[in-house]
């Protein structure tokens, strides 16, 4: 934003522009009095002058840092890059080593699947694990987590929350004689800002709603989806609209994430696709879908063990893995044969 | 043009509650018994003990809370003339109000379409606590060719449906229950769908993959035939049954015995 955008009288801008002060970063370390020297204008227009154009600067907000003088970041700031560069973890270790540690901040990840395989459960987990506290590795943030489907049961994000403590506990190596309060499941699922969406355009109001929402609460470090897919599958005669749409709100998940330093996760449906003369399953919402997410994860079945693809990520090399999905979450597959596959 | 922002709700308040399904050993096998707020589909072969089980949960939503009833009437869908009414005369219930009889609403569907339509204008004053649709398999049996055309149209009629259902089920804290039936597997087809064997057949639920994605918890009735021995040494023919948990939001995959006798359906533990 510079001086030409101020809202201030003509004249005090060309006056501004013909002493030397083209931008506002300019205006940040001169006095009124200086300054009305300069212009050649009473001293409290010169006040008022300074006024606007600090609250301008404190308006313009970049990156969630205000730039009052160049170079400074709140401390909020400095956390939350930190933050984002930590990973959640999805319970199995095995799993978050394919992802390059856990699901990154920053990026949409897709995770798709057959009915069953663990979508909503990898899911709650996530949602559940993003609030391991900073001290014991996780990011200590809180979850948004929209509902299209009406398979999120609170039980069982209980049953989750309580393993997840206990292991985390476990895993450092202590032992609390009384648990404070924040760190009790019950404070886990409080954590949780649970949406139930009926109909796709409540999903879309509410995904741009999430600007605000999330300006309201900066301690959220995930947005999940599930699924992204069901309202989408129904009511789309023209799929043209359907992909402009879609299109549309991808970009704003991105934005987001990009914005507020957290991730995204969404999960999609199968459908069967007939190419090359046979049947075969592919993720739901069309090619041009493929490209709205930053990485993708592919959840199948191997005879009777659930295995996860890294179908496509920026940096990591696809792999497979098998996983399990237990009355804690998920977790490590206990079976031999645990090798993760390089492909 | 003022518009509501939503209102995120907390997870501690959304307790789900559960339909009994008038025996302790059932319950207990599905965590309380048919969730209320989502679709519970129960799949199998004829005469695998669907409509039973259905016709036993119209009963049991008689009952009060306290009993793990739902003190509500219900709703009987049915897409299969005639309507079993000489079976549910035979089951009964302890505790039940007062002529139940009165507290079912019945109703035939012809089609899909006629069953969206009767979804659409069911009116919201209607207090039924638990919907049952039996089978949402015959509504799609005939119109339906397998061109691409058709089959995305069909798919597109599910998640209507299911949505609908939904809808119902969440605003009225509803137990919805669909029934369907099963196909047999094509050895090369078994990609999506997990299968199970009933009557020594490998079968998966009919209406396909797009259909599974509609529902929520999927329970497979299957049987096989086998001699028992009773408790007075009498040896008889049974046909063991099992109930399925294939997936669910939040059970594990397992299994459990159960048999149909006069008075209802009973699990076997």
């Amino acid at each position: 934003m510079e001086i030409s955008c101020l809202p201030i009288s003509a004249s005090h801008r060309a006056k501004l522009l013909s002493a030397g002060y083209t931008t506002l970063s300019s205006l940040s370390s001169v006095s009124p009095p200086q300054l009305s020297r300069d212009l050649n204008v009473a001293l409290q227009e010169a006040v008022d002058i300074l006024k606007v154009s600090s609250e301008s600067c404190r308006v313009e907000v970049q990156d969630g840092a205000v730039e009052f003088c160049k170079g400074a970041q709140t401390a909020w700031d400095m956390l939350s890059e930190e933050q984002a560069l930590r990973h959640i973890s999805t319970g199995s270790g095995d799993l978050d080593s394919i992802l390059g540690g856990g699901i990154h901040c920053k990026e949409v990840t897709e995770i798709g699947g057959v009915p069953g395989i663990g979508k909503t459960q990898l899911g709650i987990q996530l949602a559940i694990n993003v609030q391991i506290p900073y001290d014991f590795g996780g990011l200590g943030g809180k979850a948004i987590y929209i509902d299209t489907e009406g398979s999120f049961m609170a039980e069982r994000a209980y049953q989750i929350a309580e393993a997840s403590i206990l292991d985390t506990f476990d895993n450092f190596g202590c032992q609390l004689k009384e648990i404070p309060e924040k760190l009790k499941a019950e404070s886990f699922l409080a954590n949780i800002f649970y949406f139930r969406i009926c109909s796709y355009t409540e999903q879309i109001a509410l995904i741009n709603y999430l600007d605000q929402f999330l300006v309201e609460h900066k301690d959220v470090k995930i947005v999940i989806i599930d699924s992204v897919t069901f309202h989408f599958r129904q009511d789309f005669d023209d799929l043209a609209l359907r992909t402009r749409v879609l299109g549309g709100m991808s970009q704003k998940l991105m934005n987001l994430a990009k914005k507020f330093s957290l991730s995204v996760v969404l999960m999609n449906q199968v459908t069967t696709k007939f190419t090359e003369g046979s049947f075969h399953l592919t993720l739901a919402l069309g090619d041009s879908w493929s490209h709205s997410c930053t990485n993708r994860v592919i959840l199948y079945w191997n005879g009777n063990d659930r295995y996860a693809y890294l179908d496509k990520s920026p940096y990591l090399r696809p792999a497979s893995v098998h996983f399990s999905v237990t009355g804690k979450g998920i977790r490590d597959a206990t079976s031999q044969c645990k090798r993760v596959r390089m492909m | 043009m003022a518009s509501i922002p939503p209102k995120p709700e907390n997870p501690l308040h959304l307790h789900t509650t559960k339909l009994t399904l008038g025996c302790p050993i059932l319950d207990s096998f599905l965590g309380g018994g048919i969730p209320c707020g989502s679709i519970t589909e129960l799949v199998g072969e004829s005469s695998a003990g669907k409509t039973q089980l259905c016709l036993q949960l119209l009963l049991s939503s008689l009952l009060p809370p306290s009993l793990g009833g739902l003190s509500s009437p219900s709703l009987y869908i049915y897409s299969e003339p005639p309507f079993p009414l000489r079976r549910l005369l035979r089951l009964s219930l302890p505790s039940l109000p007062p002529r139940p009889l009165d507290h079912i609403f019945v109703r035939p569907a012809h089609s899909a379409d006629d069953l969206l339509s009767l979804l659409s204008h069911l009116p919201d004053s209607l207090p039924v606590r638990l919907i049952i649709i039996d089978s949402i398999a015959a509504l799609f049996r005939s119109e339906f060719d397998n061109t691409p055309r058709d089959l995305k149209s069909r798919s597109s009629l599910f998640f209507k449906i299911a949505t609908k259902l939904k809808d119902r089920a969440r605003k009225l804290g509803a137990a919805v229950v669909v029934t369907n039936h099963v196909v047999d597997v094509v050895e090369a087809e078994c990609g999506g769908a997990r299968c199970l064997w009933s009557s020594g057949r490998r079968v998966v639920p009919a209406l396909g993959l797009a259909w599974s994605h509609c529902v929520n918890t999927r329970v497979f009735l299957t049987r096989s035939e086998g001699m028992v021995r009773r408790s007075n040494g009498e040896e008889c023919e049974v046909r063991t049954r099992r109930m399925h948990v294939v997936f669910s939001p939040c059970l594990p995959e397992r299994s459990c015995e159960f048999a149909i006798v006069g008075h209802g359906v009973l699990g076997v533990g």
